[in-house]
């Protein structure tokens, strides 16, 4: 047997990552192909619409709840002319339900704290995390006032190696906040030099890298995944 | 009038189904764009569609309108993501729900490869002439050319799109090395993708 060409790796390649093969890794690097690579992409379009007769299915109406939980789900009615204000900071960051219900609570949270203290405080930040098939990594919630990164994971892998969270302002370099645990919530206290690049509209990020952090301060991992930070 | 032949009336009906699927793209664009009026007419028109999926995957009922709820807010939060020059409505709804459901079968260790027979017998199945249309050649093509393969090899292509089955589920059935697995499979997709292209052996 011959080793396959490029192109029929590519093919293979599409293929495995529309049937959810890839282990999450290789997922986000053949996710960030999609977004360079037109051909790479056309292929997974291709697979996309390949696979659709494998799920087909004879129509079945849902029963009429299901429409009242889905409403119910996607949050407050923000009025019918009014642009999505509440929900903008959604868009493009291919959040899965999980997360978005997670964020919704943290939002609520937030909410009953404004109500309980009527003192000003800086508006949270918080950022979904997902990667770049969709699937929900973790939310981190940052409260100024205090310094505290609030990190919530919902579904990360990173096989042997361990989650480290990396900030990245618009333009900038990457910076590490450090290793995060991939399990359960947790809060860290970001180091005073840091404070200033937790701005609306950074990019949090996680990479797989080894024990004590990647070295040298540069990311060596794959991005797993990434969000925008976000005031609420 | 349509003159009430074969030819003329699938060219009816093809006509009426990009009709319909021009229509579902602007709805979905719509929903990119925060329009709930939009995402209402999307739900009435696909809900049964993906209601079928959901069903197809998980035979139980309250579990399919769960993953059905969770399906339709992750068509909300991603619908700025869908592009109509790179894949049909129909289809980016259909592989949302797919993942969405995957998600869960996988969350909760139930993927499983569906046994050769049975293999057969989804491929007896086929999709409803519905969905036949909506699919184009392309289901024709899946289904002669799926056939084309070692049995073994499309029963798992099949259990991996339809339930999460992963290389390691297959390796542990077959008690063979993941790499053996992996490389037979990457083949396998090849030649499909060759045989449904048309340039196959």
């Amino acid at each position: 047997m011959t080793d396959l060409s490029r192109n029929e790796a590519d093919v293979a390649l599409a293929g495995e990552y529309v049937l959810g093969l890839l282990d999450p890794a290789e997922a986000a690097v053949a996710q960030a192909r999609i977004a360079s690579d037109p051909a790479f992409a056309a292929e997974i379009a291709a697979w996309s619409e390949r696979m659709m007769p494998v799920i087909a299915a004879n129509a079945v109406p849902p029963p009429a709840g299901v429409w009242q939980k889905i409403v119910r789900g996607i949050g407050p009615n923000n009025g019918q002319d009014n642009p999505r204000s509440g929900v903008r900071f959604w868009q493009g960051l291919s959040l899965a339900s999980t997360a978005a219900a997670l964020v919704m609570g943290v939002m609520l949270f937030s909410q009953m704290n404004a109500v309980a203290d009527p003192i000003a405080t800086p508006r949270p930040l918080i950022a979904a995390l997902s990667s770049d098939t969709g699937t929900a990594s973790m939310t981190a919630a940052y409260d100024a006032a205090t310094g505290t990164l609030t990190v919530t994971p919902v579904s990360l892998e990173t096989g042997k190696l361990y989650p480290e969270l990396w900030v990245i302002p618009a333009g900038g370099n990457a910076t590490s906040l450090g290793m995060v645990n991939a399990k359960q919530p947790a809060q860290h206290s970001v180091p005073a030099p840091l404070r200033a690049l937790m701005a609306n509209g950074a990019t949090l990020a996680i990479t797989p890298e080894p024990a004590g952090g990647a070295p040298g301060g540069k990311a060596t991992g794959p991005v797993l995944a990434s969000g925008t930070i976000n005031a609420i | 009038m349509v003159a009430d032949t074969g030819p003329s009336k699938n060219a009816f009906a093809e006509q009426r189904a990009g009709d319909d699927r021009a229509r579902l793209s602007a709805s979905l664009i719509a929903v990119g764009k925060g329009d709930r009026a939009a995402f209402e007419d999307v739900y009435k028109r696909t809900s049964a569609k993906l209601f079928g999926i959901c069903l197809r995957i998980f035979s139980d009922r309250q579990e399919a309108e769960d993953v059905l709820q969770d399906a339709y807010i992750t068509i909300w939060n991603r619908a700025v993501t869908f592009d109509p020059a790179r894949a049909s409505p129909i289809t980016w709804l259909a592989i949302v729900t797919r993942n969405r459901a995957i998600d869960r079968l996988r969350a909760r260790g139930k993927a499983v490869i569906v046994p050769v027979d049975e293999a057969y017998d989804v491929a007896d199945q086929g999709p409803s002439a519905e969905m036949q249309l909506i699919a184009g050649a392309d289901a024709r093509a899946l289904h002669a050319c799926i056939g084309t393969l070692d049995v073994r090899d499309s029963a798992f292509i099949r259990s991996a799109f339809l339930q999460g089955a992963t290389y390691g589920d297959l390796a542990a059935q077959e008690a063979l090395p993941l790499g053996t697995v992996k490389s037979r499979i990457r083949r396998a997709l090849i030649k499909l993708r060759a045989c449904m292209s048309g340039d196959g052996e």
